[in-house]
């Protein structure tokens, strides 16, 4: 199998436009949160989320168009021939809102596979394209696919690109679940009480190493590992022992060719919801056999960004390779039992090559990537 | 690396079905029909009742495709993934739910509605109810109806992460003002899963063996398919003989 390197990724959030703004917040422990203005939410029992305030809709168009602009304005020249795959759960759903309300607005951003079009025409590739969507582990399977593409051969260079966007939709059906934090998510935390809403995307360009040299791109790390599996349990909760996501780690280590010894440090999905905040402390304690391994969550910094949550984390944990520092994860006061000695609500310094990073989802989806520092 | 296809099960405006029933199979475009849990299960199963009708129409063609591959009974849960194609996906289902966000800003949203509102979450369905912990996943496309959905699938048979997987497509109407212009000629709506294995017994019946070849065309036994409506034809072609 041929190595699967990451060569630039590129990232927009609610706390910075690029991936050493985000990055630097991270590690400073900031938070994107705000009050949501984009829409009413007098009657949704919280009115926060990660926002990128100045995206705005025009010509009708979706939120999608300004935060795909900002992403493929940055990027470097794609080769052609580049695959693209991109990750999304409801790709330009705020258009959606327009058209049951009877407002002007065109049908087309609505459709999942809009993004893969709209950004592969933008980049000038032939290739339109697929999107995956696995709800909150739409992205991480995302990558997971375009590095099995570069594994087998089948592609010498491949971009995923994932976002999600705040639009009323999505808060209403959190906020009817009970699933969203009436405060700031904690994730990990003994009271944490739901998640926050975020909103981003971000690119991943991956290569074999030929394509890399040839086309002159850095290597910023590789992806090493990756697995999924359902838990086969219920559509909207995880299973409680985290038999899925222990699954799904087990075959992102073999993948890897590593034992969960060699992992550094791990950025876990972290979404602050009572119940996949637990399964994902039960998961890690069964895989790491009780071994304090550090772990964070991004969603109190950045919010909940859905199908761009593994995409976003992805770029991050490279970042967390690169500099050898977890950031804290924000929110987090008093830790959960199982948590305890694990996470931290200050960066933490790691040693080692390996991150795992997770993610889970609606539908009993679970997912893991094994990333790797540089070139090592 | 070639792949078996052991099973083929379908849900469309001219019935629902499985191999051994291949007579009424068409995939042309046309109202769907309801479908209730007796037509598919003769036991009860609770859930089938509260899921919307995208999910009802793929999950019933995941379990006719299970019983035509003798699948569909399980006592311990199996490593089987399923990855599914679509284009609209949950659209109707999407805009029932915000149906139910409007009259009051908010205060009224179904939150069981909005569990249907992801195009995956038939397959989560389909995960509890047959007890599958593979991988799954839906791929959006333009182009053709589930061809890219199967060499993901024959990649991921070649590569031993699944020895056993499902693949197919799920599709309901779209509401006429969300019409989108789409890149390929067919308009179709059902449900149609195959499923496909590495390897079979000698004794085994199998529909035939399903392969790509090195500019990523889909042989059935030999010949090009364009798309999964072809591929079942194909299927159910070898049966009647």
């Amino acid at each position: 199998m041929n190595k699967v390197y990451v060569v630039d990724t590129e990232v927009v959030t609610g706390l910075g436009r690029s991936v050493e703004e985000t990055w630097k917040k991270l590690v400073a422990g900031k938070t994107a949160f705000k009050p949501v203005t984009r829409f009413a939410t007098d009657n949704y029992n919280s009115n926060l989320a990660a926002i990128i305030e100045e995206i705005n809709p025009s010509d009708g168009k979706s939120l999608i168009h300004p935060l795909i602009e900002k992403i493929t304005s940055c990027l470097p020249r794609v080769p052609a021939g580049t695959r693209i795959i991109t990750a999304t759960t409801k790709a330009g759903i705020d258009n959606l809102e327009k058209l049951v309300r009877g407002n002007s607005s065109g049908p087309s951003d609505v459709s999942l596979s809009s993004i893969s079009e709209i950004v592969s025409k933008k980049i000038g590739l032939d290739d339109h394209g697929i999107n995956v969507s696995a709800a909150c582990a739409s992205a991480t399977i995302a990558v997971a696919k375009g590095a099995s593409l570069i594994a087998s051969g089948k592609a010498e260079s491949v971009l995923v690109f994932c976002i999600d966007i705040i639009s009323e939709f999505v808060f209403s059906g959190f906020s009817a679940m009970n699933a969203m934090s009436e405060k700031s998510a904690m994730p990990f935390d003994k009271n944490r009480s739901g998640l926050t809403l975020g909103e981003g995307a971000a690119s991943i360009l991956m290569m074999n190493r030929e394509a890399a040299v040839k086309n002159r791109f850095p290597i910023l790390g590789t992806v090493s590992g990756w697995g999924a599996a359902n838990d086969a349990t219920h559509i909207t909760a995880p299973a409680r022992d985290g038999c899925g996501l222990i699954n799904a780690i087990g075959k992102s280590l073999k993948l890897a060719n590593i034992t969960e010894r060699d992992i550094a440090a791990v950025n876990a999905h972290g979404t602050g919801t009572v119940h996949n905040d637990m399964m994902e402390l039960t998961a890690f304690k069964e895989v790491f056999a009780g071994r304090r391994v550090p772990v964070n969550s991004f969603k109190g910094s950045l919010g909940h960004t859905l199908g761009a949550a593994g995409g976003i984390e992805v770029v991050m944990g490279l970042e967390v390779l690169s500099e050898q520092l977890l950031p804290p994860t924000v929110g987090l006061s008093e830790p959960e039992e199982l948590a305890e000695g694990m996470v931290s609500s200050v960066p933490v310094e790691i040693s080692g090559n390996y991150l795992l990073s997770t993610n889970s989802g609606f539908s009993g989806i679970n997912a893991a990537i094994v990333l790797k520092r540089g070139e090592a | 690396m070639t792949a078996y296809i052991t099973g083929v099960g379908w849900v469309s405006a001219s019935g629902m079905g499985y191999g051994s029933n291949y007579a009424n199979f068409s995939m042309k475009k046309g109202p769907l029909p309801d479908i209730s849990r007796k037509d598919v299960f003769t036991e009860p199963y609770k859930a089938f009742g509260r899921m919307d009708k995208f999910s009802k129409i793929g999950l019933t063609a995941i379990a006719f495709a299970l019983r035509d591959a003798g699948l569909e009974k399980w006592s311990e849960k199996r490593n089987i993934g399923t990855i599914a194609s679509t284009f609209y996906g949950c659209l109707n289902t999407d805009i029932s739910y915000y149906d139910t966000v409007i009259p009051e800003e908010g205060a009224l949203s179904s939150p069981g509605l909005f569990a249907y509102t992801l195009p995956n979450c038939f397959l989560g369905e389909a995960c509890i109810c047959f007890g599958m912990t593979g991988t799954g996943f839906v791929i959006n496309e333009q182009s053709s109806y589930g061809l890219k959905g199967l060499e993901t699938v024959i990649e991921s048979i070649e590569y031993m992460e699944h020895e056993i997987m499902l693949c197919g497509f799920c599709e309901t109407a779209c509401p006429s003002n969300f019409e989108v212009v789409r890149e390929t000629d067919e308009d179709i709506s059902g449900s149609l899963f195959f499923v496909l294995e590495k390897k079979i017994s000698d004794n085994r019946e199998n529909y035939g063996e399903v392969n790509c070849n090195e500019n990523n065309d889909v042989l059935f036994n030999n010949t090009v398919v364009s798309d999964l409506c072809m591929l079942a034809e194909k299927c159910l072609e070898n049966n009647s003989d």
